[in-house]
């Protein structure tokens, strides 16, 4: 009887102090919600210098997985609970529509105050994923909606210890698609696994495909066939498709890369057992935590052509977007400002591994990281293109890819199948 | 002679091989728990380098900094007192409900019992933003009362569902008996029918035990504040987006699926007894 008079009087108190309302601190507070596992210990270091340097009280709150996370903010959206400061996970068109619902505030004004003091800090790359320019698809007014906290790069690592057994100087990775070729032609002799990624998940082939698309025939080709305006199975294009059928025939891809996940090729590299990767600048925390002593460097895809620049995906790797209702909006302003400064970067991606968004930051940070962060000078990304392809002409491209590898395609037939499904599809699209 | 050896060889034989796929079923079921619990006691890069199932090293401090790192103190207390209430409330009200829409007779009662049935096939996350709207408006948000209130609701048709069943076979006569001996309609369920139901409540207190044990999105939507939250939410303190704390999240993992074991162990009595009656049933 006692006990279970107890076990009552424990529950009780559990729902009553549930139920109490949470004592008012005179003090302002800034709330943030974040996924970001990985950096939490980090933003909960820094909240507290925020607040020993302001008075300003900064609560981080994790909310992970990511998945949940959309799902919760996409909730408080609905019922206006959001906190002042929040990030939106998914594509543009998903950003736009917070927007719309007058759940963002537009900080162009904030960007732009002092001679444009606090947007010219930033990667302008990192920032152009959350900026909507004029006359935008979406209809959004132009301006900025967003800070970008850190940023990523997706571009080749190499082993520097399988270099030095190929006799291969370890600082001078490969600049040539023929140089990484001919290393191909030396790991197959040596009996060696060449290029790990995850193509088993297509989007990556479609990324290191891309970045030769713009090197070999320029950003405006390649948007001109986005277009319809440039057919697939124009000379470029074929020469495209090829340099993955060279790549094959050279041995510098590693055996069922195909169907490899990113994680077993991380697995793969991490353990010395693949010369090269193909991989997002995530890797660098990824490789730490699977092998410490790991001795690699970053380099930019081999370029195929000296026409134009080579290409790399890359860009805002997450952002945090001020809530439009916020009555905070002035201090979160100052938090963001301060938390994209200099210090506060250098020491966000010496303590998570991530680069920093600030292009200042760079001196103060590890020398794998800068490579990566050098990376953005040539970083470009679908989202920030203004056309989007047809995703079963990038599933066709992709899987066409991946039958030039294992050579069940000629890089003339994927031309030639992909161009015919991209002018079934804009078929459709007239049609309607 | 003859005969009875080649019966003997036959029956070996077929055992030989019941028991060769009993065993590699066994072994696939119990082979991730040792994996987990193995994981649990290496660093993460011997988790990616060494492969073997004894760990050269025994990391038994991955234990002390899941639970500290995890913070796993507060949210195991939440989560065993939303389990509890959760199943409680869930057992009460589905044996009511069930007993209800068995034995009584009222306008609607097939009706209602559908609406119930219907609820079963709304896929769980396609409510999450509904209940998150119903509960704001209800200023039950952020408290472990609206989130106990939910788990409930989510509990309800399958449990009404399994209780009905074996209520719709209880024999008629015995709730007779107990009418003639003076018991009320609420006596009877209390007295009879739910005495009898002991292998379902069983497999109906395991099965939401799991449930909510197990659950942490819609626990990660209706709360903000992290006091509140259950032990699962904890666990992805140790899952990044491209990184993961194996070691710890494993030991986490270890942690959290002892209580749920214990259950389980102490009501295998009964849930074997429950499903052998059919209270399972699809």
């Amino acid at each position: 009887m006692r006990r279970r008079g107890l076990g009552i009087i424990l529950f009780l108190l559990f729902v009553i102090s549930g139920c109490c309302p949470v004592s008012v601190d005179s003090k302002p507070s800034i709330s943030v919600w974040h996924w970001m596992t990985d950096r939490d210990p980090a933003f909960q270091e820094l909240a507290k210098k925020y607040e020993a340097l302001t008075g300003v009280k900064v609560n981080f709150e994790l909310y992970a997985p990511s998945d949940a996370y959309s799902q919760k903010i996409r909730a408080a959206a609905q019922g206006t609970n959001l906190p002042d400061v929040f990030g939106i996970l998914g594509e543009k068109r998903d950003f736009a529509s917070f927007i719309k619902a007058g759940h963002i505030l537009d900080i162009t004004s904030y960007m732009e105050a002092n001679n444009s003091n606090w947007k010219n800090n930033f990667f302008p790359k990192a920032l152009a994923v959350n900026e909507f320019g004029p006359g935008n698809s979406y209809g959004i007014k132009p301006g900025i909606f967003g800070v970008p906290i850190d940023i990523m790069t997706i571009q080749m690592v190499y082993n520097k210890k399988l270099f030095e057994q190929l006799g291969l100087n370890p600082n001078r990775p490969p600049k040539t698609l023929q140089e990484f070729l001919d290393i191909g032609v030396k790991i197959r002799a040596a009996g060696m696994q060449g290029l790990v990624s995850g193509w088993g998940e297509v989007w990556m082939i479609d990324c290191l495909a891309n970045n030769y698309a713009f090197n070999i025939m320029g950003k405006d080709k390649v948007l001109a066939t986005i277009r319809g305006e440039v057919a697939y199975t124009d000379p470029d294009w074929v020469k495209v498709f090829s340099i993955f059928k060279r790549m094959q025939d050279s041995g510098v891809l590693a055996k069922g890369l195909v169907t490899m996940i990113n994680k077993s090729a991380e697995q793969i590299f991490a353990n010395e057992k693949a010369v090269f990767a193909f991989n997002g600048s995530w890797c660098v925390n990824v490789y730490k935590g699977m092998n410490p002593s790991l001795e690699y460097g970053a380099m930019l895809p081999p370029a195929a052509s000296s026409q134009y620049p080579m290409a790399i995906w890359g860009g805002a790797g997450s952002s945090f977007m001020v809530n439009a209702r916020s009555k905070n909006k002035e201090e979160v302003v100052k938090f963001l400002i301060w938390l994209t400064d200099q210090d506060q970067q250098a020491y966000l991606a010496q303590a998570t591994n991530n680069l920093p968004a600030n292009k200042n930051s760079l001196t103060k940070i590890p020398e794998i990281l800068a490579q990566f962060a050098r990376g953005m000078d040539y970083a470009t990304h679908p989202n920030v293109w203004g056309v989007s392809e047809f995703s079963l002409v990038i599933e066709a491209f992709d899987r066409g890819i991946q039958s030039i590898i294992i050579g069940e395609k000629s890089p003339e037939q994927v031309a030639s199948d992909v161009q015919k499904i991209k002018e079934r599809e804009m078929a459709k699209k007239r049609a309607k | 002679m003859k005969h009875a050896f080649y019966y003997k060889s036959k029956k070996v034989a077929i055992n030989t091989l019941i028991h060769i796929f009993l065993l590699s079923v066994s072994v696939t079921c119990l082979y991730p728990l040792l994996w987990m619990i193995v994981s649990s006691l290496k660093t993460q890069d011997m988790i990616f380098k060494d492969i073997s199932l004894i760990p050269h090293q025994f990391r038994l401090e991955n234990y002390v900094l899941a639970w500290k790192e995890g913070g796993f103190g507060r949210n195991f207390f939440n989560s065993i007192i939303y389990t509890v209430s959760v199943v409680f409330g869930i057992v009460i009200i589905s044996s009511m409900a069930a007993y209800a829409f068995s034995r009584l007779k009222f306008m609607g009662s097939k009706f209602l019992f559908i609406m119930f049935m219907a609820a079963m096939m709304i896929p769980i996350p396609g409510s999450f933003v509904a209940l998150y709207v119903l509960l704001n408006k209800l200023h039950l948000r952020n408290t472990p009362i609206g989130y106990i209130l939910c788990m409930i609701n989510v509990g309800l048709s399958t449990s009404i569902f399994l209780l009905k069943t074996f209520f719709d076979k209880m024999p008629k006569e015995l709730e007779d008996a107990a009418r003639i001996d003076g018991c009320s309609k609420i006596g009877i369920w209390w007295h009879v029918a739910l005495p009898l139901a002991k292998p379902v409540l069983a497999v109906v207190v395991v099965f939401n035990a799991l449930a909510v044990w197990n659950e942490y999105i819609l626990a990660l939507i209706i709360f903000d504040n992290r006091q509140f939250m259950p032990l699962q939410v904890a666990l992805q303190t140790f899952q990044g987006e491209f990184v993961t704390n194996y070691p710890l999240l494993m030991a986490g993992l270890t942690i959290t699926a002892l209580p749920i074991i214990i259950v389980y162990l102490l009501m295998q009595k009964y849930i074997v007894k429950g499903v052998t009656q059919g209270a399972v049933v699809g």
